[in-house]
């Protein structure tokens, strides 16, 4: 028989589990690894951490109501390239600008989520009115998304975005930059939106009985949909965060992304099953990614072993979640 | 139904125009160029550039996208034989597997040409290339003169960024910097690939190693798309144009752009339009199987040194060195202006 504190300090590790492998793994790279114990360099992680930290938000409410979104990548690249066509001044950029010139900023982030809402509503449209597979749907969407990008550009890039959009990647608060800190807030808003609100918790129930919550009265339908657009449009602000970081995009801006993103979620404790997991873990899961990332640039390790190693971590936290529900199911 | 018909009908006669119109404009023959990837701008540039030379000798180009993949582009010859066009210009994805396809073509009579990249392990009918070898060995030329006029000596530290390490193109870049760079020891050179060559995975590299390394003193990034990000991180890190040093390669329009803001010294260029023109201008001999004369070639200005080696006829065009000193020069591709004299077959 385990006592109640015990019982719930092991909940408390177990839910956090991500966290603590996080602190443990960047404690061993702070001793082993020259140069990476400083301020600028954590900081680089939690910027490198921006577009897939991005990205997850929207796949993690996704997963977690019982689906999968395998276009995010794409429509994340499909929104830094409008953008990036809009208003960067060279090579395709129009150059587009605005008086007065902060304008561009709420226009441009308008944009990218309108971008990614349509995509989103398509992939929804798709699933939900004409019950075809989510997986098929948003593979379509992956596919001619990046299409999409390569005929709009021509295969070319766009290049120098406003300043007023670069303010976002050079100025920084606390040392990070102001990119790492809108991934950082989107993060908590919807870490909040999905433990605090009936929205949140619908979701929840969705992806753990959709049946079950359906006859206890949830708009199923109406609230996948509106997942749907919202992962579509949080793509879209990864994209434009993207284009900032980068000023400008290119036609494969944002390569491979999409796996390290699935990773991160996985990592993050979100189960493929649905109706589990929480942002906050999602995020620690980018972050772990972007630390190993970090130190393989540093130490020089041929980049390959990064595929190997993430592909090892994604593994060990399917590992970890079968032996966490395990370990819960004793506990009950 | 009826309304179902007629789109059908409409769109069928569209895609007819659309390919039937551009037969009657060449008499040649048909000549199918398989690029690897129209996500850069040089891939994006030679479509343009090898259409509208292989127009200009009296052939219509088909072109089709292998999206990188090399099965994909084994299946493209495939088909393509089967289809008998009077030659194929093969950018090939991967420098081998490509072999028993070249060969299956060339067995069935249809020329192979190889564009911008080396096949060495059979025979092709021609080879139209930069040398990208060469391409690193320009390179290091130029950062031993920047190293020089900065530091007073040929010494200091480069961080070299190379494109995805699966690509053999990066790969050469890398052989011809490095073994050129040797002489120099007092030259660091950290090197680090970007994999997939995608851009945001060479700014983190650079962000990263500013902080490493504070003292670099200059970068080389293996391709100009991979320059913008890096020079979105050295602005990050609150370095002005010319802080740290900047040397690129393959020419884009991005990288000249960044040559004249002052943020990037040298682009060391791969000659695009005469690579596609010596392509046409060796068309009909390479098509009606005749022999090529190895020797020097005027190649739009450029002098082609063609060959015969043992994977065949083989043309190699110098790459050149863009500075702000040149870098308006129409003749670069970089500036997008594809040469409006029409290239002429060789006698």
């Amino acid at each position: 028989m385990v006592s109640p504190r015990r019982r719930a300090a092991i909940e408390f590790v177990l839910d956090n589990l991500v966290w603590f492998i996080l602190v443990a793994v960047v404690a061993i790279f702070s001793f082993a690894v020259p140069n990476y114990f400083q301020i600028g360099i954590f900081a680089n992680i939690i910027e490198q951490a921006t577009f897939v930290g991005t990205l997850a938000i929207g796949l993690s409410l996704l997963i977690i109501a019982g689906y999968m979104d395998l276009s995010i990548e794409s429509v994340m690249a499909l929104s830094a390239m409008v953008i990036g066509i809009l208003f960067a001044a060279s090579g395709v950029g129009l150059g587009i600008t605005l008086t007065p010139e902060w304008l561009v900023v709420p226009v441009s982030l308008a944009v990218a989520l309108a971008v990614g809402a349509v995509v989103g509503a398509t992939n929804a449209f798709f699933v939900v009115r004409l019950k075809m597979n989510a997986f098929i749907v948003t593979l379509a969407a992956y596919i001619w998304g990046r299409g999409l990008v390569v005929a709009l550009s021509g295969g070319r890039s766009a290049q120098e975005m406003p300043a007023a959009l670069r303010v976002f990647a050079i100025e920084r608060f606390l040392n990070v930059p102001l990119i790492a800190w809108v991934s950082i807030v989107a993060t908590l808003a919807f870490a909040f939106v999905l433990r605090k609100t009936p929205f949140g918790r619908h979701l929840l129930l969705i992806g753990g009985n959709p049946v079950a919550a359906y006859r206890a009265g949830i708009r199923v339908d109406r609230l996948t949909v509106i997942t749907f657009i919202l992962a579509g449009a949080i793509a879209g602000l990864a994209g434009w965060l993207l284009a900032i970081r980068t000023s400008g995009a290119t036609a494969n801006l944002g390569v491979g992304m999409l796996f390290q993103t699935f990773a991160a979620v996985v990592i993050g404790g979100v189960s493929l099953k649905g109706g589990v997991g929480s942002l906050t873990g999602v995020y620690a899961g980018v972050l772990l990614l972007s630390s190993i990332q970090t130190a393989i640039n540093l130490m020089g390790m041929p980049a390959h072993f990064t595929q190997l190693i993430q592909g090892a971590m994604v593994l060990a936290a399917v590992l970890l979640d079968t032996m966490k529900l395990q370990i819960r199911k004793k506990l009950a | 139904m009826k309304r179902m018909m007629a789109t059908l009908a409409g769109a069928v006669a569209l895609a007819a125009a659309t390919f039937m119109t551009p037969a009657f404009a060449q008499d040649k023959g048909t000549i199918y160029y398989l690029v690897p990837t129209l996500l850069d701008e040089f891939q994006t540039g030679s479509v343009s550039a090898i259409e509208k030379f292989m127009g200009d000798v009296g052939y219509k180009t088909v072109t089709l996208n292998a999206d990188n993949k090399t099965d994909v582009q084994q299946g493209q010859m495939n088909d393509v034989i089967a289809l008998k066009p009077s030659a194929i210009v093969l950018a090939a994805v991967d420098f081998n597997a490509l072999k028993p396809q070249i060969e299956a073509a060339r067995a069935a009579g249809i020329p192979v040409m190889q564009f911008d990249r080396q096949i060495t392990s059979t025979v092709s009918d021609f080879t139209s290339v930069a040398g990208t070898v060469e391409i690193g060995e320009v390179a290091a030329g130029e950062i031993e003169r920047l190293l020089k006029e900065k530091n007073g000596a040929v010494k200091g530290k480069v961080l070299q960024v190379l494109g995805d390490p699966g690509d053999p193109y990066t790969l050469d870049i890398q052989k011809g910097f490095e073994a050129k760079m040797k002489a120099f020891p007092d030259v660091t050179i950290i090197t680090h690939p970007a994999m997939q060559w995608e851009a945001s995975n060479a700014g983190s590299i650079v962000a990263d190693q500013l902080l490493a390394n504070p003292d670099i003193d200059l970068v080389f990034v293996h391709a100009a798309h991979l320059a913008v990000a890096a020079v979105a991180s050295l602005e990050a890190a609150g370095k002005k144009p010319g802080d740290v040093l900047l040397v690129s390669s393959n020419g884009a329009p991005v990288g000249l752009d960044l040559i004249r803001k002052g943020w990037e010294q040298v682009e060391v260029e791969q000659p695009l339009f005469a690579q596609a023109a010596a392509l046409a201008m060796f068309a009909d001999k390479v098509v009606g199987k005749q022999e090529l004369k190895p020797g020097s070639y005027d190649v739009l200005g450029l002098q082609g040194t063609l060959t015969i080696e043992s994977w065949g006829p083989n043309i190699k065009l110098p790459g050149a060195a863009i500075t702000k000193d040149n870098v308006d020069d129409p003749k670069f591709w970089g500036n997008m202006k594809t040469p409006e004299t029409p290239v002429a077959p060789v006698p």
